[in-house]
């Protein structure tokens, strides 16, 4: 299963200014107790499957997201409240890629393989997604929180074997 | 397509320092976990790794080079190496001062751990909270099947830090005193540090990894779901051509949650008819999170074995309906390792042993 091709793909750098309004929409709810990054996640993964005309990700299909930063801004706060002894329960949670991950699941109405995993070449960390997934394909995604200048980024990837 | 096996392990955790010596204290009954403060008059168990000197970092790197060490020699050090963690180096950052915080990304931790083995393969951050190392060795199966690489290198991080032992405190998840999986007195899980290497390759030894799922249920983050257990058995059953009752073993998720717990109990009879023998490691070493998938495969293997056991000294909750095994079972062909996680991550991996 060495050829793959993209069936949609979703950009959003930075997203629109109504971006959270837009995902509200297109799944029904407003996200509550869910992080930035997580949400950005939510909102490219859903409009990449969007773009790829698929109501629902097949249950045999992987997701698979890369982050440089991830969660940087819950991480950050959990660790001021960490250090002024509050309890952080929520922000710890906004914190983890796991949650994101189950996130985005849930706001795709999907379960299956999902999972968070880096390389310093991004290219690799795409085909170790590919390597062993089913005919049912792949949703990847990088997704990175606004850093300095650099604007908050969601860019997904519907690719499914040739 | 080429099979993939285990070749080494190596675990330093609460037990020991390494494989010898963790057997060596389970077989005299183990050791208890100590108190971790996360604020001022907020104490939770922990089972910490032993106290050694120097900075974190430098804990860090003398660690993973003595558990990787403990799976071999790895020549040129060019096969493709996966550090998973759930926590990675967020106990580094919490002796940082605030404004230097976070400066860096999250492959850094990786970087470090790479540095540390003089590492020149590539090198990859697996983080999904506790199913992390399983999904890495999910993940090196899969470029080992492809024959994309010979060998790979697994190591599950968990190291001293309060974010995470605050964090899991505050969303009620922990045992003010020991793990109890099963326990008719749970009260919740009870963390643990460890670094566990695995070494997977496609030259032939004892332990076949066999098959593997992973499967993300998000309608309950912090818990167990019933059709993930179902989904996440029956795709590794299926990967290795296996039945339920080909299973002779079942090394339990069992983090000591009373909900969960249950959940898990149920689910698995859903799938096995009658269950075959189940262990739990957890009250032996607690919950060491993204490490739990790799140091749990490294216990269990070790104990096997070694011919040691872990016992259970508190009364089982009898409503579920289970026992936990006091040895290891004489026909010991297919092992299920289930490893159930925060996130909603639910992961099984399949040991066959190919001895013959």
């Amino acid at each position: 299963m060495s050829t793959w091709h993209a069936t949609a793909h979703f950009i959003a750098h930075p997203p629109p200014v109504d971006w959270r309004d837009d995902l509200a929409r297109r799944i029904g709810r407003r996200p509550r107790r869910v992080g930035l990054w997580t949400e950005l996640a939510m909102y490219g993964a859903r409009c990449c499957l969007d773009a790829a005309d698929e109501a629902a990700l097949p249950a045999g299909a992987r997701i698979r997201v890369a982050s440089q930063r991830g969660a940087w801004g819950a991480t950050h706060a959990g660790l001021t409240q960490l250090d002024a002894g509050l309890p952080m329960p929520f922000t710890f949670m906004q914190s983890q890629p796991a949650l994101m991950l189950a996130e985005v699941g849930r706001c795709l109405e999907w379960q299956g393989d999902a999972s968070f995993a880096l390389c310093r070449d991004a290219a690799r960390a795409l085909q170790l997604a590919k390597l062993g997934a089913a005919r049912d394909g792949l949703l990847f995604g990088i997704v990175e929180e606004e850093r300095n200048d650099e604007p908050p980024r969601t860019e997904w990837w519907r690719l499914v074997p040739a | 397509m080429s099979d993939v096996y285990l070749g080494g392990t190596g675990l330093a955790c609460v037990l020991g320092d390494d494989v010898p010596s963790v057997l060596a204290s389970l077989r005299r009954g183990g050791v208890p976990p100590t108190p971790v403060a996360v604020a001022e008059g907020i104490h939770w168990p922990v089972y910490a790794l032993a106290p050694s000197e120097g900075d974190w970092t430098q804990r860090l790197c003398r660690t993973v080079r003595s558990v990787a060490a403990q799976t071999g020699d790895w020549g040129p050090r060019t096969a493709p190496l996966f550090v998973a963690s759930s926590s990675l180096d967020i106990g580094f950052m919490e002796h940082e001062k605030q404004d230097l915080r976070l400066g860096g990304d999250l492959q850094d931790f990786a970087d470090v751990v790479a540095r540390a083995l003089d590492w020149k393969g590539p090198v990859f951050t697996v983080s999904t909270a506790c199913t992390s190392a399983l999904n890495a060795v999910l993940a090196a199966a899969d470029l080992i099947r492809s024959e994309e690489a010979d060998e790979a290198l697994v190591i599950g991080i968990e190291l001293d830090n309060r974010f995470t032992v605050a964090g899991f405190g505050a969303m009620q998840l922990l045992a003010p005193d020991r793990a109890q999986p099963f326990g008719a007195q749970r009260k919740g899980l009870v963390l643990g540090e460890a670094v566990a290497a695995l070494r997977l390759t496609s030259r032939p030894a004892r332990w076949q990894v066999a098959g593997g799922a992973n499967v993300v249920d998000g309608r309950n983050p912090s818990g167990t779901e019933a059709t993930a257990v179902h989904a996440m058995c029956r795709g590794a059953l299926a990967q290795s051509g296996l039945r339920p009752g080909d299973i002779d073993l079942i090394k339990v998720q069992a983090a000591g949650s009373p909900v969960n717990d249950a959940i898990e109990v149920e689910a698995l009879k859903q799938v096995f008819d009658p269950l075959p023998p189940l262990v739990s490691l957890k009250s032996a070493i607690g919950h060491t999170l993204g490490a739990a998938g790799a140091a749990e495969l490294a216990l269990l293997v070790g104990c096997i074995e070694d011919g040691v056991w872990p016992s259970v000294d508190y009364p089982l909750d009898a409503s579920l309906g289970i026992a936990l095994s006091k040895e290891a079972p004489r026909k010991l062909r297919n092992i299920l390792l289930n490893v159930v996680g925060f996130g909603g991550g639910h992961a099984s991996l399949v040991l066959k042993d190919a001895g013959p």
